[in-house]
């Protein structure tokens, strides 16, 4: 059995541990029992380790509950970015990496793998039990280095030399580093780069900022390398129906991020179905890229199509059917001084549009694949709504009968107009 | 790939360390307070004592090192390809920092990899050269300490005249705009960047003083059914929040702590969920959705 440590050499486990730790946030130890005991233990120290100031805890009657709290409009920084930083090594990787890049310092100068070698006996000296390096052992961590883009190599003769890669001047102001680092997709790596500074004053907060994608960075930076390679990949896709996830073949088409429900979608064509379909970035893991696809171009395309009637993350069922369209209308009242819910209208319509009735009254109508992803945006419009046909009449009996619920679950009786 | 032990917090203190070490700093206290600074929690029971008992070989007994210069390393490639996009973006551009020659470098995505969705249409002008030369005044004012004078429309199309402290911006992903956060002022807290019209340094004698506004929090206090996936998609939906879950007799209980300046949207984001969320408490949150639902009622739907 191998000690506590707390570094990770697999992100898939802390990852499913942190989600449930920061998004849910009331299960209890036993209910993570199920595995290991020790398991929850470890990994539940771990992010102890890393994120001490968020983690709290209550006391239930099933037990101590662990969870992650963190108001993003307070941190300056991402907490979650730590558990990213946490990769283990061994003793002999963080030792060559500080030697051999101390050795490669200059990077207009080229060293063939004898010359770091015999530079490389000297760090040794004055050790009670130097470190035994090997030849192959220094070449793969140079050939490591040369894909990472550390080390770059040439060839003189038939000898390969290796030189430090160029390095590049970071800005001096940290600002458009930190801000991207925690808007722009795989920030992450704009953390890492923050990591180089010293110290750093962060100017720019954030506001309705959902951080839970961290987490998906690694499967989120497969998925965009294989949309610019316009490859065709396997992924693990979780399912909360399914014990095992499934591996499917698709064709990643584009990322869907949302700023109003923290989740992250790919939009990938599945050879399968003959259907491009939606998979929620935090099930997927294990993207392996497969071969380059010449039907790339026209799926995006097919997509970008598609989009006009795409309210959220739901697309055309199938590619070469008939397009099945749902139809939405509402009509919402405006008071004289109420301007402010037509802005709501029109900057919050999509695919939508929006038609003036009179002074008083707006209707939105569009047309779209699934009208289940609408209603939540409709109902915030509750207190104003005269009018609303869905041609899905199933959902429009459920959208007006989960309004009279409320009325009851609040107690509102016959109201006078 | 991002889990990569080049970008571990590890590296970075030991990177840290051996600059002291360099620097001919020894102190044992001030080395801990490095790993402290740029590791975790625990790492003090680790990275000094992997160095001082040579298991990681680049610290003798005696606190010198074999190493000869500053630990620095290149950009590797995936940092390279991630400037390369963001410097493609144009709120990035808004900070005017260049980020040297990345011409020859493949962005790792672009604006056509990514949609995103239900960003509000009315977002911030971040192309428009007036809104850039604002946007960086304010950085300027920021980072030298100085004050502003605004002239700005507000909501009622009137225009106003302000002198304030800049605080901080903040930016919102879903409503694509800038605010800068002020004090000093006492009638105008925050300032949506697109409705200013004027902004330069104020250099007067005139010092006002920096009293950053404490925001005044509230509590709510929702139960959350399982139907319909609710349970998930309200613990997503709510996760930017300081909050907690509880499981209680069955049900869940969600606690949520927000600024009292966003209840209204704090009500539209409640109601969105339907009969499947209801408000435990408090009775004045509980009532401005009755009040809304009261008003639905007379609207003569059902």
């Amino acid at each position: 059995m191998s000690a506590y440590n707390e570094l990770i050499k697999n992100f898939e486990k802390i990852r499913a541990y942190m989600r449930d730790f920061y998004v849910y946030g009331f299960k209890s130890r036993t209910e993570y029992d199920k595995k290991s005991a020790r398991l929850y233990d470890d990994e539940r120290r771990r992010m102890e380790s890393w994120l001490g100031d968020h983690m709290q805890f209550v006391r239930t009657p099933e037990g101590k509950t662990m969870f992650l709290s963190i108001d993003s409009r307070l941190s300056e920084h991402n907490p979650l970015y730590k558990a990213w930083k946490a990769k283990s090594f061994t003793d002999r990787d963080i030792t060559l990496h500080f030697i051999l890049l101390d050795i490669l310092h200059d990077s207009n100068e080229a060293l063939s793998l004898g010359e770091i070698l015999s530079r490389m006996d000297a760090y040794f000296d004055g050790f009670a039990a130097p470190m035994s390096v090997d030849e192959s052992t220094v070449r793969k961590k140079l050939k490591e280095y040369i894909t990472e883009g550390v080390v770059v190599s040439e060839k003189q003769g038939r000898q390969t030399l290796y030189r430090r890669a160029q390095e590049m001047v970071l800005p001096e102001d940290t600002e458009a580093l930190h801000f991207a680092s925690e808007i722009c997709p795989c920030g992450v790596i704009g953390s890492f780069l923050l990591d180089k500074y010293p110290s750093h004053v962060d100017r720019v907060r954030f506001k309705h900022h959902y951080i839970t994608s961290a987490l998906d960075s690694d499967v989120l930076c497969a998925l965009f390398e294989a949309m610019r390679q316009k490859c065709v990949v396997t992924v693990k896709n979780a399912s909360r129906r399914e014990e095992e996830p499934r591996e499917n073949r698709i064709v990643p088409l584009r990322v869907f991020i949302s700023t109003q429900n923290g989740r992250q979608h790919l939009l990938a064509y599945q050879p399968d179905f003959n259907a491009i379909k939606s998979f929620r970035i935090d099930y997927l893991s294990d993207v392996t890229l497969l071969e380059p696809t010449p039907r790339f171009d026209e799926l995006r395309a097919e997509l970008d199509r598609m989009q006009a009637h795409m309210w959220g993350v739901t697309a055309k069922h199938r590619l070469h059917k008939d397009e099945h369209l749902e139809t939405v209308s509402f009509t919402v009242k405006i008071a004289d001084n109420e301007e402010h819910i037509v802005n709501r209208l029109e900057r919050e319509k999509r695919c939508g549009t929006v038609e003036k009735l009179d002074e008083h009254a707006y209707r939105f109508t569009a047309q779209v694949y699934d009208i289940n992803e609408m209603i939540p945006w409709i109902r915030t419009f509750i207190c104003r709504i005269t009018e609303l046909h869905f041609s899905n009449h199933t959902l429009e009996t459920q959208f007006k009968r989960d309004i009279e619920t409320m009325y009851k679950l609040y107690g509102i009786g016959e109201v006078s107009e | 790939m991002i889990f990569h032990e080049l970008y571990s917090a590890y590296y970075t203190a030991v990177a840290n360390i051996l600059s002291a070490l360099i620097d001919g700093n020894t102190d044992e206290k001030a080395l801990n307070s490095l790993v402290c600074e740029h590791a975790f929690g625990e790492s003090l029971l680790t990275v000094l004592p992997a160095l001082k008992s040579e298991k990681w070989q680049l610290m003798h007994g005696d606190f010198s090192t074999p190493i000869c210069h500053k630990p620095t390393m290149p950009l590797t490639t995936l940092q390279k390809r991630w400037l390369k996009a963001i410097s493609l973006d144009p709120r990035v551009r808004l900070f005017g920092i260049d980020f040297g020659d990345l011409s020859d470098v493949e962005p790792l995505f672009t604006a056509e990899d990514v949609r995103v969705y239900d960003r509000y249409a009315d977002g911030d002008p971040f192309e428009d050269e007036t809104y850039i030369a604002h946007f960086r005044t304010i950085l300027q004012a920021m980072r030298s300490g100085q004050d502003l004078r605004v002239e700005m429309t507000n909501r009622r199309g009137k225009t106003m005249y302000v002198r304030c402290v800049p605080e901080r911006l903040e930016y919102s992903e879903k409503d694509d705009k800038f605010r800068l956060v002020t004090s000093g002022c006492h009638f105008v807290r925050s300032v949506n960047l697109a409705r200013i019209t004027k902004c330069r340094l104020y250099n007067g004698e005139y010092v006002i003083a920096s009293r950053p506004v404490e925001t005044q929090y509230d509590t709510l206090v929702l139960r959350v059914s399982e139907e319909r996936n609710t349970l998930e998609r309200c613990l997503m939906h709510f996760a930017h929040f300081e909050k907690r879950a509880e499981r209680v007799d069955g049900e869940y209980h969600l606690t949520i702590r927000y600024d009292r300046d966003d209840a209204p949207e704090m009500v539209i984001r409640v109601l969105q969920f339907g009969p499947t969320v209801e408000v435990l408490g408090p009775d004045r949150f509980k009532n401005l959705i009755i009040d809304k639902l009261k008003s639905q009622k007379s609207c003569g739907l059902l």
